[in-house]
């Protein structure tokens, strides 16, 4: 054989290898993105069954969607293969380490989840017109929102579609037309009455709602950490001393029962500016309060209302609430300021939770936890939150009390207090002040205590964070936002403080 | 594009740059005057420029018709047959009969069309009618707040639409013309707006120079409609309210949306347009002073912020006895246009380009935009080359919008609160019977 036939044979057998190669690869490719071949691995039936119940299957036009479809990146682009490799691995990963029944198929489908597991860009291919004929003002409204920002606020189809792919029961976008109010036990007639500084229960005139109040001792405590205390940040120093009265505090974070006594009876829709509402609201001589304007959808998330926590509330919301109870019952309902609620939460402990263990060891943070997991048997009897919350609110019969008797101080949902944030507020507040009220303006408010979702590190009780009403709006379309409800978080309560006056 | 080179050329005077550099093109011209070369906004093929040849291109017959008989609706119909050959008039509508037969007599005496009278129909409904008898294109000419559902139906029967300027006067009709001008485009239809200015060879020509970057980045701009007193008509003996508001249409707000949007938009708009900038927010004043039917103002004054932080102010005023101003001036940061003179100035004050007419003139006969934006309209349908203006007016309408909102209530008015407002004006019953007149009062601003 001459050389230059060996050449042109060498180069044949390898161009065949290649053609060979590269079909093979195209035919993996391809049966690896069938439905079929998703299911080998994701064997929880609820994805099927969600999924035939959606739009995406089930429509007027019988059109079906697949799994990739959605579930990864437009077929054919660099990332489409990039995407299926990563993926891939991961589930093969996930398949063989896990139990089926350790998968919560719930927690998945959520707006925080979700957009991590379908691809913007693979809606969008497919549904390349936003104004469809047919859709309402809403829609056209909802989605020039979108065009407008997208980019701006991260917005993504299933921010709004969240049910598009697989069918949520009770999944609405739309306004809410009844308040889903508890119709059990007796209406209250009279408020409390309270003789002396202890714990009493207060019943709301008018309403089904009561609420537990516990007589917090005053006291003299460290508030804020020390530097080099793990998980601490600039914000939380320095330590300094606070003297804080006596008040009382609800055993648990507001109620939906609570709440929705309160919608139903002020429920009002309009545009009034809050700052009307308000001042309105303050007058002496009104014996009515503005309240909430119906929201959309429900807002507990399809999670169970009853005693579990009021969520996506607002500031507003929570001090309108107050303004609202203090009408009823003759006495000083409010938020805790920022020292009482800390005082409250340490139960006059001085460790980072009220409980026993470090931050470090329940924390998942850092790679040896991460991958040798966590001691969780304390914190389990004490808050909700990221390892044990199936990523949604619980009922607060799920945890033990502080040492004051308070529940969920720690975990479930953040809670507003009055004071408005600043990082260095701290730092300009004096040696042992006493009730300190926190900045005089700000543009944010604090929130404490962590939630449902949160690390163990953000559940510690020297921990500090704020409101963020750009983000917690984003995908709101409405201009002005709604002042009451937020549509994009779902961590957030708020518990109600009253004034240690005792009737005389 | 040879022929843009040539007629680059024949536009420029460039008194101080005679002989070679005066037929070369702008960019030139400034590097022979010692300046840096000229970056250009928008480079050629990114920004529409409007084919106006003198007459339409010409094909099979296009069936034609029309909703609102009345000046403009009336102006329209013989534009576009001017416009075009091979152009029949199949269908008429409007509320009112005797705006109908004046149209339909007209076009019998000046144009030896006679539209058959089945195809002439009269009611609220009547745009249905008209857009299925069978009708290529429509011209919508109603007064405004009627425009949304009309383009809407139109599009949804894949019928192209002149839309008449404004084309929306409250924010759910602009974001219906939105929403509709996105079918349009699926659709492939051609949507022609009545914002003649873009078809007007002098303003097609000095956009041109902007784009190329003749004056510059654009840096602000003041836009004006002071006139005299518009038309109006007193009641007369029974008549409705609605017939009466109707046939007053430019003096009542939820009907014309009021002049600085029935009128002012097409300066506002030429801003919008040249800049390719959206208005963030409006602060405004205005007030009534003179008018004598209605509720509308007699002037506005509009600071418009956009959203790259510049600003646009406008003024409108519909007064006698006060100076007239009908025009646009744009500031850049090497010169400034001003439509009232068609030059481009430096900022030394010097003429550095003027629109010249005596040329143009030499090549085209055609210089009414009215007939030349149908011709435009006509050449997208013959030629099956799909045009949509509807995007770009509903955002100057929404501009429009906005100023006159700020103006009304005196308090600043944003884009994002403007376009997701649930404001809607058009009445949810349409009959020519009873309307609410009292709450219709002239809106005072403040407390």
């Amino acid at each position: 054989m001459t050389t230059r036939k060996k050449y042109f044979l060498t180069a044949l057998g390898g161009a065949l290898f290649g053609i060979v190669l590269v079909l093979a690869a195209l035919y993996t490719s391809n049966v690896t993105s069938t439905n079929e071949s998703c299911g080998a691995c994701h064997v929880h039936p609820e994805a099927e069954t969600s999924w035939k119940q959606s739009k995406h299957f089930m429509n007027q036009s019988g059109v079906q969607t697949d799994c990739a479809a959605c579930h990864l990146p437009p077929a054919g682009t660099p990332h489409y293969y990039w995407a299926k490799v990563k993926i891939g691995l991961h589930d093969i990963w996930m398949y063989l380490t896990h139990d089926k029944e350790d998968f919560d198929f719930e927690s998945k489908r959520t707006e925080e989840y979700a957009p991590s597991i379908v691809f913007n860009s693979s809606c969008k291919k497919c549904h390349a017109n936003l104004f469809p004929e047919g859709i309402t003002d809403d829609g056209v409204a909802a989605h020039l929102y979108y065009e407008e920002n997208e980019e701006k606020l991260g917005l993504q189809c299933v921010s709004c579609h969240l049910d598009a792919g697989h069918f949520i029961a009770g999944y609405k976008h739309e306004k809410m037309t009844t308040a889903p109010i508890d119709t059990t036990g007796p209406v209250y007639t009279e408020p409390a009455s309270v003789t002396s500084f202890s714990n009493f229960t207060e019943t709301i005139p008018g309403t089904r709602a009561s609420i537990n109040m516990i007589a917090v001792p005053g006291g003299k405590f460290t508030m804020g950490s020390k530097k080099g205390d793990k998980f601490s940040r600039p914000d939380e120093y320095p330590a300094h001393e606070v003297t804080v009265s006596p008040f009382f505090m609800a055993e648990v974070e507001v109620t939906w029962n609570q709440y929705w006594a309160f919608y139903v009876e002020t429920m009002s829709e309009g545009r009034t500016k809050p700052e009307v509402i308000y001042a309105n609201n303050s007058r002496p001589d009104v014996d009515a309060v503005s309240g909430p304007t119906p929201p959309f959808g429900m807002p507990d998330q399809g999670w169970g209302m009853g005693n579990r926590p009021a969520i996506t509330m607002t500031h507003y919301a929570a001090e309108t609430f107050c303004q609202w109870l203090s009408l009823k019952t003759g006495r000083h309902y409010r938020l805790p300021t920022e020292a009482e609620w800390e005082y409250a939460a340490r139960g006059g402990t001085d460790t980072p939770y009220f409980f026993e263990g470090k931050p470090s060891s329940y924390s998942s943070e850092g790679l040896w936890n991460s991958i040798f997991g966590t001691d969780t048997t304390t914190i389990n009897r004490y808050a909700i939150y990221a390892l044990n919350s199936k990523n949604r609110t619980q009922e607060p019969s799920r945890v033990a009390a502080n040492p004051f008797g308070l529940r969920n101080m720690l975990g479930n949902v953040m809670e507003y207090c009055q004071d408005w944030y600043a990082e260095d507020a701290y730092e300009k507040a004096g040696a042992n002040t006493i009730d300190p009220k926190g900045p005089a303006t700000g543009t944010d408010y604090v929130v404490r205590g962590g939630c449902y979702h949160d690390d163990a590190s953000e559940l510690r009780c020297a921990a500090r964070r704020h409101s963020d009403y750009e983000a917690w709006l984003k995908t709101d379309p409405q201009n002005p936002k709604s002042i009451w409800w937020l549509s994009d978080m779902k961590g957030i309560g708020f518990r109600v403080v009253c004034d240690a006056t005792i009737n005389p | 594009m040879k022929e843009e080179g040539m007629s680059r050329r024949r536009f420029l005077t460039g008194a101080a740059a005679v002989g070679a550099a005066a037929v070369a093109a702008p960019a030139i011209l400034a590097s022979c005057s010692g300046k840096e070369k000229l970056t250009p906004l928008k480079k050629e093929g990114e920004y529409y420029v409007p084919e106006l040849p003198d007459k339409a291109i010409d094909g099979p017959e296009l069936k034609v018709g029309l909703i609102g008989c009345g000046g403009r609706g009336s102006g329209a119909i013989i534009n576009l047959l001017d416009a075009a050959d091979n152009i029949k008039v199949v269908a008429l509508g409007d509320v009112f009969e005797d705006r109908l037969n004046d149209v339909r007599n007209r076009l019998i005496n000046e144009r030896g069309q006679e539209v058959p009278q089945e195809n002439c129909f009269i009611g609220f409904d009547a745009y249905k009618q008209v857009i299925d008898a069978g009708v290529d294109m429509v011209i919508l000419t109603t007064p405004p707040v009627f425009r949304p559902e009309m383009f809407k139906y139109a599009t949804e029967k894949g019928v192209h639409s002149f839309l008449e300027k404004p084309i929306c006067v409250d924010a759910k009709g602009y974001r219906s013309v939105m929403a509709t001008a996105k079918q349009a485009q699926a659709k492939g239809l051609s949507v022609v707006v009545g914002t003649q200015r873009h078809h007007e060879r002098r303003y097609v020509e000095a956009n041109k120079q902007i784009q190329a970057g003749l004056i510059g980045e654009i840096t602000g701009g003041n836009v004006y409609w002071n006139q005299g007193m518009l038309w109006y008509r007193q009641r007369e003996a029974g008549w409705t309210d609605m017939e009466w508001n109707i046939r007053d249409w430019v003096n009542w707000k939820w009907l014309s949306g009021d002049h600085i949007i029935e009128q002012h938009v097409h300066n506002i708009d030429v801003f919008l347009w040249m800049s390719g900038l959206k208005p963030v927010c409006a602060t405004a004043f205005g007030s009534r002073q003179r008018r004598v039917t209605g509720d509308q103002y007699d002037f506005f004054s509009t600071d418009f912020t956009m959203e790259n932080g510049i600003h646009m102010h406008s003024m409108c005023r519909q007064i006698d006895g006060c100076s007239s101003k009908v025009s646009e001036f744009i500031q850049g940061t090497k010169g400034s246009w001003d439509s009232e003179t068609n030059e481009i100035k430096d900022l030394d004050g010097n003429v550095i380009w003027k629109f010249d007419e005596e040329a143009v003139r030499k090549e085209f006969q055609q210089f009414d935009p009215y007939t030349l934006e149908h011709v435009d309209w006509v050449n997208h349908i013959r030629k099956g080359t799909a045009h949509e203006e509807a995007t770009d007016n509903a955002i100057s309408c929404m501009a429009g919008i906005m100023g006159r909102e700020a103006a009304y209530t005196g308090q600043t008015v944003t884009w994002d609160e403007m376009t997701q407002s649930p404001q809607d004006f058009l009445p949810e019953k349409l009959e020519l019977g009873p309307l609410d007149l009292a709450s219709m009062t002239v809106p005072v601003p403040g407390n």
